[in-house]
């Protein structure tokens, strides 16, 4: 894993009383600690990634409280584990990503919903929306009211979201229904204390184990069974949710001074909307504001009668949702009507419809409400000069740069094994023409972007072979599909590989095998051998060769030149069938981290290291940067050419270099140019190596003070 | 009015350690018992791409509020921002550009050394965003500017940077914190703790102006040394002011590559242009592409680059080898039939040049030489083809280069008395003459048709379109696409008026001159 987290798991021992300080996801994972789930599930995502990751550093604690922890292979697999509170009274939760995860897990969820439980059931969501993101945009919204999921959206303070988790339980017992609560990625991240309680033991473990498996038909998602189920979601526990958060306060109402006016807001964009009001001076330090707000901390379903109160007597209501379809808005309006109530409520209308609720959106779109509201009392004038100068600050700020600055996207990092395939497919698509890339989801996808352009399309995790299916076919030449290891055992054997056995598919698939989800963490996966230190559970290779897969071949990404060959053979060999390139590399930062701490060591015993690095000659290279076009390593940059005659800049490798070989290999295989050059550290050189270099020296020294040869004289001019 | 949180936002890139420097402000503020919130958005953008951390800490420390608790944003607020903190300059121009640095509250702390973004990285040219500007942006747009560039001195080039931001976060004076708390922040983390604790020192100093680190105007770089003084005193008589500096160097570097008369040959070649009329800036840009040219890379020119007494010197500093380190070096050679080809005779390797293109193996069979120029055969092997220097002039690619570099001076003469604009694009041509085999053949591809589809059309009055722009429009193209699809665009979109006229040019010219 990219990081150990044992200060961590000291926060979530944690007693009553006790003042918890760290990191929200990690408050997240204290909360359902402190709710005595008996099991945990869950695959790994931004911005959830830590919750398992935690938890499986958290070994000894888990064991006394009796909580089942299990790193699922999908999303699919957390949502069905959900299944032990369909008959019994466990709580557990599952978390993943969303919405891909929510996406993996949706037919699982299906189910679970409709079941319906009897132990909490709690399924907790990175929202994977806005800057940072690394999926589509959607929300997740649309799967909680089309299954009967409540969906919890909390105000981002810790001491609101541990209670929220907390009663979130005791909002599916009530209801009989699972619950998600879906975090941003800044809540996830953001850092804040609250006062802990005490861990609850769970209600059965190995500690207290069930002894009689229950049945009740009723239970079973098979119809007689799901028509009543679907007549139970309506008629109990919906209005068993309604009446739970009601009673609990779950939503809350924060009082103001203006009566005619107000605001209605997901519990998650609370802190934006409150720095918008104290950016236009409505609301003071500690959150007390002008406007009276009412905060969902429960986005579905919607407390009818709480809706209806907050808006009676107001002219006019800011609904700040954020994302696409207005679900909230479209439901307060029917409420309303339904009330006869003749509120405005104005939501997308002033602010964006897609798009995450930046401070400067929601900033923009209370100061258009409030234009247009004029409630009493409120400095229009004031509104109107603070978005002026914003206006005016950011103008002169595009002047001054001379235009928007280049983008800085992620990329492989410096030393990537992943990197040296698409140099190799980029030298391939010299012989055969452009290929078609059915791209997959993981480090590997960085490749649409500059400065390799290479994947025309992404389907989802796991789903590159998969997204050939249809394209391959009407292809004049084999389409190459690219997956990760992680992608390959989340789903893609059996979606990718099986399928394409099955159909006789005449393709190409490069599965990236470096040892880790690396993307999300590093976790690790039935294939990983910590870089060769212990044998796998289960190797690739078998595996594809079981499902008949007879073309299997297994490269060092690093020796382009053998993959350029391989590749080609893949491309152009008249063996019909899947054709399987195991693409081999470790992730090179769990390769650093491993090796480097063994270096210093060995450097520190005076033992003797070789340390490599590559180079360029600056006066051989003529600034053309094709080896750029064929790496972006962020190691391989540009400098200001020491020659004054050269006005364009020349490559350059800093010191960043891990050694791993590429430019070597890429100068090589791509015949690019004769400026890279590698060199090998002798430190804490034996006297050998330092009596070889200096005779090395001495005899280069003479042959360069020789004179040329005869043979070579000048010829006459 | 009560007090306000203070906002500082951290911009840096994936794997930099902002997470580390939030982490210590964080807990920084926690010992001054100050109501403090920080975030941030790792997702993937922690694989090098760019990154931003928020931190608001609040004036008033918990005993002071009695139980109120301030309600924290935790997004970044345009114009609404205290510190802006940058690890780089690109990345102070990227806060800058949306708004986080204002001149009524903003500090502005950025390192300002350059990583460069892979897009500016790849261009063929210089794809390079132009620093001034973010520089200016960075003194006129914030309250304060602390900027500050480890990379200038050796002694400060490997202290931490984001414990030297931390302590100019520290000096800026805007968190009320106490130094002391920072301080055991960076001992509390236990990583590092006196490098850390140094850097810390050096960014207080730095924001307390008692250290200063930014780039001393640049030094003209030093005239080389030549052993050709008749020829420079000649051209020092002979060249306008304004190009002699490249003038001298262009004598120096043909000395050097290859002897007297070669760069006596290039003076001979410059004044013709010289008194063809034109701009000065046409005389410099003929004068250094000219020198370039004619200095062209061939294996002889590498070989002897590479095994030059200074060499060995320079790789050792570039990869930061201690005095009793011994370093190998391995060069990556794989010359083809076309560089072999290059350095035949001229019939010899045309005849060979012939067959390669009659069986299709140009840019193939390709013989791999990874060459150790640290052993002593290596460097003999080195040594060896660096020695056939004498030999150049009768070689394949020698005639072939005159040649083309006679039609392009002869295409430059013509054109500066009519149309020096159009003189002086033709000359910038050249820039399209850059790398080794397959780069190079693509570039002189461009080149060539460039010069065939605009360039004599234009000086035979056959191109209705201002010829100088047809020829920038057509040489940004080929720069901006290696592949060489846009150039082919620009060349399409080109009006003409006599097609058959431009299609007697053949593709050969390279030989013939025009």
């Amino acid at each position: 894993m990219e990081r150990s987290f044992a200060k961590e798991v000291r926060l979530l021992r944690k007693g009553a009383g006790e003042v918890f300080e760290g990191e929200g996801i990690l408050a997240i994972t204290k909360a359902l600690l402190q709710s005595g789930v008996a099991y945990v599930g869950g695959y790994q995502g931004a911005p959830v990634s830590h919750l398992v990751d935690v938890l499986s550093d958290a070994k000894d604690l888990l064991e006394e409280l009796g909580v089942h922890l299990e790193a699922c292979a999908n999303e699919a697999a957390a949502a069905a584990m959900l299944a032990a509170s369909i008959n019994y009274p466990l709580r557990g939760a599952a978390v993943w990503k969303s919405v891909v995860g929510t996406n993996v897990a949706s037919d699982a969820l299906s189910n679970l919903a409709s079941a319906g439980v009897i132990g909490g059931a709690l399924i907790v969501l990175g929202e994977d929306y806005g800057e940072g993101a690394s999926i589509i945009q959607e929300r997740t919204h649309a799967f909680a009211m089309k299954s009967s999921i409540w969906l919890v959206d909390p105000r981002p303070d810790h001491t609101r979201i541990v209670d929220l988790i907390e009663q979130a339980f005791d909002l599916s017992e009530a209801s009989n229904t699972p619950v998600m609560m879906e975090f941003r990625i800044r809540a996830c991240h953001m850092r804040g204390r609250f006062v802990a309680r005490d861990n609850v033991a769970a209600a059965h473990s190995k500690r207290n184990p069930l002894t009689k498996p229950e049945f009740d038909q009723a239970r079973i998602c098979l119809p007689p069974s799901t028509y009543l189920q679907e007549r139970l979601k309506i008629e109990k526990r919906f209005p068993a949710a309604i009446e739970f958060i009601r009673h609990a306060r779950m939503n809350e109402v924060m009082p103001g001074r203006i009566d005619d006016v107000g605001i209605i807001v997901q519990g998650g964009i609370y802190n934006t909307v409150i720095r918008a009001l104290q950016q236009l001076g409505l609301a003071d330090t500690f959150g007390k504001s002008v406007l009276p707000i009412y905060v969902l901390n429960v986005t579905y379903p919607l407390v009818p009668d709480e809706v209806t109160a907050f808006c009676a007597g107001k002219r006019a209501v800011l609904m700040v949702e954020e994302g696409n379809p207005d679900y909230l808005e479209q439901a307060t309006n029917a409420l309303l009507r339904k009330a006869e109530l003749n509120t405005t409520i104005v939501g997308k209308a002033v602010l964006p419809m897609a798009g995450e609720y930046t401070s400067e959106v929601v900033l923009t779109g209370l100061a258009r409400f409030l234009e247009g509201t004029m409630p009493q009392g409120v400095d229009i004038a004031g509104i109107a000069a603070v978005l002026e100068r914003i206006t005016f600050e950011k103008k002169r700020a595009l002047n001054l740069l001379g235009g928007p600055v280049p983008k800085r996207p992620p990329g492989f990092c410096v030393g990537c094994p992943e990197r040296p395939v698409f140099s190799a497919i980029k030298l391939v698509e010299r012989e055969v023409g452009k290929i078609h890339i059915a791209a997959d989801i993981g480090c590997h996808t960085f490749s649409t972007l500059e400065p390799f352009y290479l994947g025309n399309s992404v389907l989802g995790y796991g789903l590159g072979l998969a997204s050939a299916a249809g394209v391959a076919p009407a292809f004049d030449k084999r389409v190459v599909s690219v997956m990760g290891d992680g992608g390959f055992w989340h789903n893609g054997l059996t979606s990718g590989v099986a399928g394409a056995m099955s159909n006789k598919s005449d393709s190409v698939l490069i599965i990236m095998n470096n040892g880790y989800t690396s993307a999300t963490g590093q976790q690790t996966l039935l294939s990983s051998t910590d870089g060769g230190q212990h044998r796998p559970m289960a190797s690739i290779q078998n595996a594809v060769a079981n499902m008949g897969v007879r073309w299997v071949r297994t490269i060092r990404t690093y020796s382009v030149g053998t993959m350029v060959k391989t590749l080609r053979e893949a491309m152009t060999t008249g063996e019909k069938g899947l054709k399987v390139i195991v693409a081999d590399g470790e992730c090179q930062l769990a390769r650093q981290r491993r090796i480097r701490p063994a270096v210093r060591k060995d450097l520190e015993a005076g033992r003797r290291v070789v340390r490599t690095r590559f180079g360029v000659d600056d006066d051989v290279c003529t600034g053309d940067h094709s080896c750029i076009r064929l790496s972006g390593c962020p190691s391989l940059t540009v400098k200001t050419s020491s020659d004054p005659l050269r006005v364009d800049p020349v490559a350059h490798v800093n010191n960043d270099c891990v050694g791993c070989g590429l430019c070597g290999e890429v100068a090589d295989a791509a015949v690019l140019c004769p400026s890279f050059y590698r060199a090998d550290i002798v430190q804490n050189p034996k006297p050998w190596d330092r009596w070889l270099a200096a005779f090395r020296l001495s005899v280069i020294d003479w042959l360069r003070s020789r004179r040329p040869a005869a043979a070579f004289a000048s010829p006459a001019e | 009015m009560t007090a306000k949180p203070v906002s500082v936002l951290i911009a840096a890139l994936g794997g930099e350690g902002g997470g580390v420097l939030t982490d210590w402000l964080v807990d920084a503020a926690l010992r001054a018992d100050l109501p403090v919130q920080g975030t941030s958005i790792p997702g993937v953008a922690q694989r090098t791409g760019a990154t931003t951390y928020y931190v608001e800490v609040h004036p008033e420390t918990n005993a002071a509020l009695e139980g109120r608790r301030p309600v924290f944003g935790l997004y970044p607020s345009v114009g609404d921002l205290d510190v802006m903190v940058a690890s780089e300059l690109l990345e102070a121009g990227r806060a800058i550009e949306n708004g986080f640095v204002t001149p009524d509250r903003t500090v502005l702390i950025a390192a300002t050394h350059r990583i460069f973004a892979t897009i500016e990285k790849m261009q063929m040219a210089d794809g390079r965003f132009d620093e001034s500007r973010v520089f200016r942006a960075a003194r006129e747009m914030p309250k304060r500017a602390i900027l500050f560039d480890l990379t200038r001195r050796a002694e400060t080039r490997s202290q931490p940077l984001n414990a030297v931001l931390l302590g100019a976060i520290a000096g800026s004076g805007k968190l009320p914190i106490a130094e002391t708390h920072y301080r055991a922040a960076i001992v509390a983390s236990g990583i590092a703790v006196e490098p850390n604790l140094a850097g810390f020192a050096l960014g207080l100093d730095l924001a307390q102006g008692r250290v200063e680190l930014l780039a001393p105007p640049p030094k003209a770089p030093a005239k080389p040394a030549t052993d050709l003084p008749a020829l420079i005193a000649e051209a020092v008589d002979r060249v306008p002011a304004a190009c002699l500096d490249v003038v001298e160097r262009g004598i120096a570097r043909l000395g050097d590559y290859q002897d007297a008369a070669y760069a006596r040959l290039y003076l001979d070649r410059l004044y013709p242009v010289l008194a063809a009329g034109g701009t000065a800036r046409l005389g410099a840009e003929v004068a250094r592409h000219l020198a370039l040219w004619m200095a062209y890379e061939d294996v002889i020119r590498v070989a002897d680059l590479k095994s030059r007494p200074e060499r060995l010197a320079k790789v050792r500093e570039e990869v930061r080898a201690q005095a009793d380190e011994p370093v190998a070096v391995t060069e990556f050679f794989k010359p083809g039939i076309d560089e072999i080809a290059a350095i035949l005779p001229q019939r010899l390797g045309r005849a060979v040049q012939g067959f390669a293109e009659r069986f299709n193996l140009v840019g193939r069979l390709n013989v791999a030489m990874p060459l150790k120029s640290t052993s002593i055969t290596g460097y003999a092997r080195l040594r060896m083809l660096a020695r056939l220097k004498p030999w150049r002039r009768k070689t394949l690619r020698y005639a072939e280069e005159q040649a083309l570099i006679e039609r392009w001076l002869e295409a430059v003469r013509r054109a500066a008395p009519r149309d020096p604009a159009l003189a002086l694009e033709i000359a910038a041509c050249a820039r399209l003459l850059k790398g080794y085999s397959d780069t190079y053949r693509r570039g002189r591809g461009n080149f060539l048709a460039i010069m065939d589809r605009i360039v004599h059309p234009a000086l035979n009055g056959m191109l209705k379109a201002d010829a100088a722009e047809a020829v920038r429009t057509a040489r940004d193209a080929a720069l901006a696409d290696p592949d060489g699809a846009k150039l082919a665009q620009a060349l399409d979109m080109l009006p003409r008026t006599a097609p058959e006229a431009v299609q007697t040019q053949t593709i050969n010219a390279g030989q013939t001159g025009d």
